[in-house]
């Protein structure tokens, strides 16, 4: 966005710290370090990224167009990484998905005090879970941990070859999921069914994509939910899902998925991949610091995407929960554009 | 116009790759912020689902230019077709003219707008934002000659991993 910094004598001495160096906390970064600030970026991961990095297949994605960026920040524009390094209020931080290279704890307190403005971009890091009878245990696994396990391999990060499965089936028809079934079904899985409580015509991941995964040989069963994972000795043997229609519309203007009574069946599987939504992962349990989150833990923010701590600002999909990139990057740099008015007093906002 | 000779020269493209882009909606996030809110890059989902950003082709031989009776659509040194806003009457002709129908009428200044391949970053030596920031890399821009041979090169991969997948399926 600039050649190089804003030259703004003592405007370094303004300490910015950005918590989540993913899409929206890159782009933040961006902005901030065209205006001349002092900025720590933390990142639990061992490189900066975010789930482009650590989750998105790399044909979608490469890791270097993403490394260009970051390596340009840190070495034109001084941005100091931390990395490996979790953020958290608590002094036991909460146990989310894709932690094993986590080196160190921080406290989130310190880091507010020493900074004169914080930015959170912590994302979606945990997965949304069914209950299901069976669930817990090996063999069933979120879109998140089976993407994340292939991208660590992937680099050299893991010696831990990840499991792929024979007969993969995933619930769910978001990106995750169509992400998954891609990365199973390219990596040898025999079968690939993705399954999908509403029709194609819901997938939040679009007809398109579902659409090229069928044309690559995944199936694809609409109108079904699952109800039990089937395990003999511990080893997911299969999936019984239930058949449903389409009622009216429900609180998401989506038809409601509606189960159809005696229309029980199964699948057989040796893995299932629940795709099912990702929930919001800010750097606290509840409430904290001054930070309030919404019903769903999504960061409170107003109109300047600032939380109810002064100091502190969120965006990226930690506020709207999971999300499109482009919308992490428009929320942060709206964010990263409200917190340099606030800081050099260029209008007043409030 | 003498000077017309020089400047309707393209000397750079951007092509949007179709294969590659997956609809992230990033290129229209950042056109949005450094327009304030109003993108000139936009994703578009059509009805097959597959999703496509819109933005101006920069023609080679541009209908806007033209069809504008003012000369207020033209093109800056690199070929980048743009609204000299104090010339532009607002009666968009050039909407008319446009197969993409990409000019839009700004309500506020009453004057046809799009998309200048982000000119005032150019003029500091960075590239346009939407190529910047593409994480997928489906924004090609260069100089012709070098987005020519990119796309080429890519194509070559594509038929050559088409072509290895009837003897090496794992490919």
């Amino acid at each position: 966005m600039c050649k190089e910094p804003e030259n703004v004598p003592g405007r370094s001495k303004t300490k910015i710290s950005i918590i989540g160096a993913g899409p929206a906390g890159l782009a933040a970064a961006g902005f901030l370090a065209c205006k001349g600030y002092s900025i720590t970026m933390y990142d639990k991961q061992p490189l900066a990224g975010g789930l482009m990095v650590f989750a998105i297949p790399k044909i979608r994605i490469r890791d270097e167009t993403v490394f260009v960026g970051v390596d340009e920040l840190r070495d034109k524009f001084g941005i100091e990484f931390k990395l490996a390094t979790k953020v958290f209020a608590d002094p036991t931080p909460r146990k989310d998905e894709g932690e094993e290279l986590v080196k160190e704890n921080l406290p989130l307190k310190e880091i507010i005090e020493k900074s004169d403005a914080v930015m959170i971009t912590t994302g979606t890091w945990r997965s949304r879970r069914l209950g299901l009878p069976g669930e817990d245990g090996p063999g069933v696994l979120s879109a998140l941990d089976f993407l994340y396990a292939i991208r660590l391999y992937e680099k050299g990060l893991t010696s831990h070859k990840p499991r792929i499965g024979r007969r993969v089936v995933v619930i769910g028809a978001g990106l995750s999921a169509v992400d998954a079934a891609m990365e199973a079904w390219d990596r040898g899985a025999q079968e690939v069914i993705i399954a999908y409580r509403r029709t194609i015509k819901q997938a939040p991941a679009g007809v398109y994509e579902i659409n090229q995964l069928i044309r690559k040989g995944i199936k694809w069963i609409e109108l079904a939910s699952p109800l039990e994972i089937i395990r003999e000795n511990g080893v997911v043997k299969a999936i019984k899902l239930q058949r449903m229609r389409l009622g009216e519309p429900d609180a998401s203007g989506r038809p409601r998925p509606i189960p159809i009574p005696g229309s029980e069946f199964t699948l057989e599987a040796d893995t299932v991949i629940l795709a099912v939504g990702e929930l919001a992962t800010p750097p606290f349990e509840k409430e904290n610091l001054g930070i309030t989150v919404d019903r769903k833990g999504r960061i409170q923010v107003d109109q300047y995407y600032r939380t109810t701590n002064p100091k502190v600002w969120a965006a990226g999909d930690v506020v709207t929960g999971p999300s499109f990139i482009g919308n992490a990057v428009k929320t942060a740099l709206y964010a990263a554009k409200a917190m340099h008015i606030h800081l050099s007093g260029k209008k007043l906002l409030y | 116009m003498a000077e017309e000779g020089v400047k309707g020269r393209n000397t750079f493209l951007r092509y949007i790759d179709l294969d590659k882009c997956m609809g992230c909606y990033t290129c229209q996030a950042v056109c949005d912020f450094i327009h304030d809110g109003k993108p000139y890059i936009i994703v578009y989902e059509t009805s097959i689902g597959l999703k496509t950003p819109i933005s101006c082709m920069h023609c080679s031989r541009a209908p806007c230019v033209e069809v504008c009776p003012t000369g207020a659509m033209t093109r800056d040194e690199s070929g980048a077709v743009y609204v000299d806003t104090m010339k532009c009457i607002g009666c968009m002709a050039c909407l008319y003219a446009c197969p993409f129908g990409i000019p839009e009428l700004d309500p506020e200044l009453r004057v046809a707008t799009k998309c200048d391949l982000c000119r005032p970053l150019r003029k500091q030596g960075l590239d346009p934002a939407c190529y910047a920031m593409c994480p997928a890399e489906a924004i090609i821009y260069g100089e012709t000659k070098e987005v020519a041979d990119k796309i080429k090169r890519r194509k070559a991969e594509q038929l050559v991993r088409a072509k290895m997948l009837d003897y090496f399926p794992s490919a």
